[in-house]
């Protein structure tokens, strides 16, 4: 049984049709790409999907086989289903550890949300002596590791990243390539918004491209970076070859 | 020994509390152990405000009616239903934790302008019911002749306001215990992290409702409790607690002492008030000159006072630091 089913989402707002009719389905442990070109609808299928801070207007969306519509976006957290943001989001007056704590106290299980939390902070590369650090104290790449952190405190079973790479160096992106695959290491499923195409090729088991909120094609990565519509859709149809 | 970070602040808290205790043996005068006692009062309702004002960032500006809530409650239930003073005492905080509740209910999913505008409607309505039902409120006209606290056989008319003035100190005490450890726990945590992104700590499981519903309610508590201690301080009641008089100075209180510290707002109670009293003969000088005090420390010391005396420690702290090590330690930070 697939871990994650989405059938026919739609969203709107007003006449624009952000989200338009997409399905598609995550197996459990695997690494789900998706891309496209800006207001393609991507991060609009992100809200959707975790129910922050809407779900469709019409579709549905099954979390192994639990039909998510009502559920409210912390009820959404608290069964698994964690996502992260495009920009570095971080509670900024909050220290590193109770950044974590946050994820660790209220969405995760177990009973010991102190241990949940320095585990998570200790897998994405925080030292102990960082965790009393303020948030906003911290570098870009630093806050992105933070939120990741706080997102594995919950122990997911689905890992939603927006745009992970988004404002980061070279050597942050690798990195942060090899994070990603620490983390799918560990069995988590993982679907991963990206603009940084490298980053796509290299983790991405199956890549979506989305196109004015419709799923253009789905399919392997090296095949999908070849399809004529995606490019098409990246680059436009007067294109010049050099 | 070095403590940890809240036995320290426990010690400072004992501490403190202790010098207030002591203090009656030095102020005999009745007027000033009354001054003290309003200082008590207000920074109960002050520091209150600021667990959902400054730590949970809900722009509640009903908050007085939940003191107005505790006042009628204990006038009532003592006056009308010949309840002891205590038990009313008692349920002047529960009867402002459920109007905290039911103000929540149309403002749990709003922010901004839109809190402030249906939390000052609550009030609003709040104050029409009280005034609609004069027969048992006395309206517009309060109530009189509400009964007193009372000690034992003690006589509380002729011991120049010394148990009132444990009385307002022991809530106090009580008041500010719970606030610090609200705040200090995941629960205060959680608010906070609401406060600084909302969906982002929806994302991590944090209900907004249920948080948003404690926040209200936890800082309804010693409110309305103060209300009540207020009630059968003065023995009367006035519709003039629902006013925009004693909003603003409150607020002013929150603003001046330093939003999310609770004890700065205690602080700023203590400041205003002493102000006040120091310019009491000076007419209509008096606001503006308390107004011009308040927009002067702000603009220095955008923390208010408790970021003030939160610069000068460490200031200090500097200044005690060996020259040698001080160069090392900025070295270090360059």
């Amino acid at each position: 049984m697939p871990l994650l089913t989405v059938e026919s989402a739609s969203k709107s707002f007003g006449a624009l049709r952000a989200v338009d009719g997409v399905s598609f389905s995550v197996e459990p442990g695997e690494l789900f790409g998706i891309a496209g070109p800006n207001g393609s609808g991507k991060s609009t299928l992100f809200n959707l999907i975790s129910g922050i801070p809407f779900g469709p207007d019409s579709g549905r969306i099954l979390f192994a086989g639990e039909d998510l519509a009502g559920r409210k976006g912390h009820q959404i957290a608290r069964l698994g289903l964690v996502r992260t943001f495009q920009r570095e989001t971080a509670f900024d007056t909050l220290s590193v550890f109770d950044n974590a704590l946050m994820g660790a106290t209220y969405g995760g299980k177990g009973p010991v949300p102190e241990e949940r939390s320095a585990e998570a902070l200790a897998f994405v590369g925080f030292a102990p002596a960082d965790f009393d650090r303020k948030a906003a104290e911290l570098s870009v790449y630093d806050r992105k590791r933070l939120m990741l952190a706080s997102a594995l405190a919950l122990s997911p079973r689905l890992l939603l990243l927006d745009e992970p790479a988004s404002g980061l160096t070279k050597p942050e992106i690798e990195a942060l390539i090899a994070l990603i695959r620490r983390i799918a290491a560990t069995g988590a499923t993982i679907l991963l918004i990206e603009h940084v195409l490298t980053v796509l090729l290299a983790l991405s088991q199956r890549l979506m491209v989305l196109n004015e909120g419709s799923l253009l094609v789905l399919d392997r990565p090296d095949v999908v970076v070849r399809d004529p519509r995606v490019i098409r859709a990246y680059l436009g149809d007067r294109r010049h070859v050099a | 020994m070095k403590l940890s970070g809240f036995k320290r602040e426990l010690c400072g808290m004992i501490l403190g509390l202790a010098v207030l205790a002591i203090l009656p043996v030095f102020i005999q005068d009745t007027y000033l152990r009354h001054l003290l006692i309003m200082i008590f009062v207000y920074g109960m309702v002050a520091a209150s405000w600021d667990l959902s004002l400054g730590y949970g960032g809900v722009f509640n500006f009903g908050h007085l009616a939940l003191f107005g809530v505790g006042l009628y409650t204990y006038a009532l239930l003592t006056k009308q239903l010949g309840v002891d003073p205590w038990l009313a005492l008692a349920a002047s905080g529960g009867a402002a934790v459920i109007a905290a509740g039911l103000m929540v209910i149309p403002i749990l999913r709003l922010k901004g302008i839109y809190v402030v505008l249906l939390s000052f409607a609550f009030s609003q309505l709040i104050l029409q019911v009280i005034v609609s039902q004069s027969d048992y409120t006395g309206g517009n006209q309060g109530m009189v002749m509400v009964p007193a606290l009372k000690l034992g056989d003690h006589n509380m008319m002729r011991d120049k306001k010394l148990a009132y003035y444990y009385i307002a100190l022991t809530l106090l005490s009580a008041c500010l215990l719970f606030l610090r450890v609200f705040v200090r726990s995941a629960l205060g945590k959680s608010i906070v992290a609401l406060r600084d992104n909302e969906e982002y700590a929806v994302s991590r499981g944090v209900s907004l409702g249920r948080q948003r519903l404690l926040t209200l309610t936890g800082s309804a508590l010693f409110t309305g409790i103060a209300g009540g201690f207020y009630g059968g301080y003065f023995r009367n009641t006035s519709t003039d607690v629902f006013g925009i008089d004693l909003t603003t100075l409150i607020l002013s209180m929150v603003l001046l002492g330093g939003r999310a510290t609770i004890y700065g707002p205690l602080l700023a109670s203590l400041a205003l008030t002493l102000l006040s009293e120091a310019t009491a003969d000076i007419g209509v000088w008096r606001p503006i000159i308390i107004g011009a005090v308040i927009i002067l420390v702000l603009l220095v010391y955008p923390g208010g006072l408790a970021g003030a005396l939160t610069a000068g420690w460490r200031r200090l702290s500097a200044m005690r630091t060996p020259r040698g090590q001080g160069a090392a330690i900025n070295k270090v930070a360059s």
